[in-house]
């Protein structure tokens, strides 16, 4: 105070707007800080309100890396099991090169394999019990076999696709499971739906923990408010504070997420890969590449601030100094 | 500095606090607003940091027309006042540097600045080296005063003060009623609302009375 009041006498402090700037950004800088060290102070209140919001967040998002996996092209042949076009020639004829030749060439077929007649029999008898069943033909029963793979997702293409194949020469039969694809989509289309809906509503939940958690904060903090409005705080001021615990907590939630969804890609990539190979597929449950993680990140970050700001601005305005 | 123009103050639950009010206080001026507990002395300080607003009259301060002041200008405003409690108010979660320093906070200063302004408030009110206290290992007295460094840690030109040695015993309410004249004789617009008249005799200094919300005396 020595060199103080003199100076600043009679007039209503005037800042400019560099300043305040200046000041803001410092203010801002230093929040970013003290808020996260305020909540570490208290260990336990923070990891319980950091799970909630992971498994709020982790349980969509794990949903949704299921049902994308399911659907992507790559691994289609998991839930839609290629065509097999069974051949009234063999595999050898020219009549079966031909249609080998005239399928790889379309453009509604993905992928082509063909299945000889020794390929098949070697495969069908190492199956348990039927090597004894086979050693009764003098001869290989078994036809020759193209897989098909088709680019068509719905069913009804794919019927389509598998009636034009049955037209063809050489062709025998053609055989797939038409009405379990469509159920299958059908049943896709569901889930999907059910996951936008899932999604709005665990960010809803999450939106909500945050600013409930941060109302009893206020309300421990009221006489801190009240001081610092009569001291010259701004609502804007007031509030900051609460916007960094916000954003600490959403983001601190969705870091709990990851680890959270990459445990259960660890827990469950053994069975699925087992269920995989069983329809020899490369199908596994991947994790979330980087771009992904950021973008988890910023969503809990984001629901964290959006929590703050619905839930504090209003009640913060209503603190009042008496 | 201060200009009260027939200033008027009736709560919601239509309780007259103040009725035709006017007063005038210079810059640097020192004044004692005395009267029994009801007779609207807190309320003509909260007219003054914008707590309230008044009902009739105008409120002028430093030149500036606050009566309709808009809820966004008032921040600004209060930055240029310090106040002093009867209960000093410190934020007992925090050490005593930390509560001197929250209008520093507010005004966005840089935290070197903080630091050498705080220790010099604390300096000016006797508080040396205490910052790292906490304000309850602290006496009454010493509560008091780290309220009033906390109210002139900015160096405002204004600084309100309601009933700030009502908890206190004589001794130390001179002592801090001295410090108020000090920063008085600094530039300081010093408004002070007590009722201890034996305390208001012993000071040189400027006195208004209310009664029932009326001004008997100025």
């Amino acid at each position: 105070m020595n060199e103080s009041a003199s100076g600043s006498g009679a007039h209503i402090r005037q800042i400019n707007r560099a300043d305040r700037l200046k000041a803001w950004s410092r203010h801002h800088r230093q929040l970013f800080r003290s808020t996260l060290i305020t909540l570490l102070n208290q260990p336990g209140a923070l990891l319980i309100t950091w799970l909630v919001i992971g498994i709020a967040l982790s349980l969509p998002i794990l949903l949704s890396l299921a049902l994308r996996e399911i659907s992507e092209a790559d691994t289609r042949q998991v839930i839609q099991p290629a065509m097999s076009v069974y051949l009234s020639v063999p595999s050898e004829s020219e009549t079966a090169q031909a249609l080998l030749q005239s399928l790889r060439a379309s453009s509604a077929v993905g992928e082509v394999r063909l299945i000889t007649e020794q390929a098949a029999l070697m495969e069908f008898s190492s199956l348990a019990g039927f090597g004894d069943v086979l050693n009764a033909f003098s001869e290989n029963p078994l036809p020759g076999i193209i897989e098909v793979v088709p680019n068509e997702r719905d069913g009804a293409g794919i019927k389509l696709l598998a009636q034009q194949i049955a037209g063809q020469d050489g062709v025998d039969q053609v055989s797939f499971d038409a009405a379990w694809l469509e159920r299958l989509s059908a049943i896709l289309g569901i889930l999907e739906r059910v996951l936008y809906a899932l999604g709005v509503l665990f960010s809803g939940a999450v939106i909500f923990t945050i600013g409930n958690t941060l109302r009893l904060t206020i309300e421990n903090q009221r006489a801190e408010i009240e001081i610092t409005k009569l001291f010259g705080g701004s609502d804007s001021f007031v509030q900051r504070p609460f916007i960094y615990r916000g954003f600490w907590l959403g983001f601190g939630g969705a870091l709990l997420a990851f680890l959270i969804i990459q445990a259960s890609l660890m827990y469950l990539s053994g069975p699925v890969e087992r269920l995989a190979q069983s329809y020899r597929s490369n199908f596994a449950l991947e994790a979330l590449d980087f771009g992904e993680s950021i973008g988890l990140f910023a969503l809990g970050a984001l629901l964290g601030i959006l929590g703050s700001w619905v839930s504090v601005w209003r009640y913060l305005k209503q603190i009042q100094p008496k | 500095m201060l200009v009260f123009d027939h200033v008027s103050k009736r709560y919601p639950n239509g309780y007259d606090a103040l009725s035709d009010v006017s007063l005038s206080v210079d810059a640097g001026e020192f004044v004692f607003l005395t009267g029994p507990s009801g007779a609207g002395k807190s309320t003509l300080l909260k007219l003054i940091n914008g707590v309230e607003r008044s009902s009739q009259g105008q409120v002028h301060i430093a030149g500036q027309n606050i009566t309709r002041l808009p809820a966004r200008k008032i921040p600004t405003l209060r930055q240029s006042i310090g106040v002093v409690f009867q209960n000093h108010q410190l934020l007992f979660d925090r050490r005593v540097y930390d509560n001197v320093a929250l209008p520093l906070l507010i005004a966005g200063m840089k935290p070197t600045d903080i630091g050498r302004r705080v220790r010099a408030a604390l300096s000016k009110v006797g508080l040396t080296g205490r910052e790292d206290d906490w304000p309850e290992t602290l006496s009454g007295g010493e509560q008091q005063r780290v309220g009033i460094a906390r109210a002139v840690v900015h160096r405002p030109p204004i600084l309100l003060a309601d009933e700030p040695t009502g908890n206190l015993d004589p001794d130390l309410s001179r002592e801090i009623m001295s410090l108020f004249l000090q920063f008085s004789q600094l530039g300081v617009t010093v408004l002070i609302a007590t009722h201890d008249l034996e305390l208001v005799e012993a000071m040189p200094a400027r006195r208004v009375q209310l009664q029932d919300g009326r001004m008997i005396a100025r």
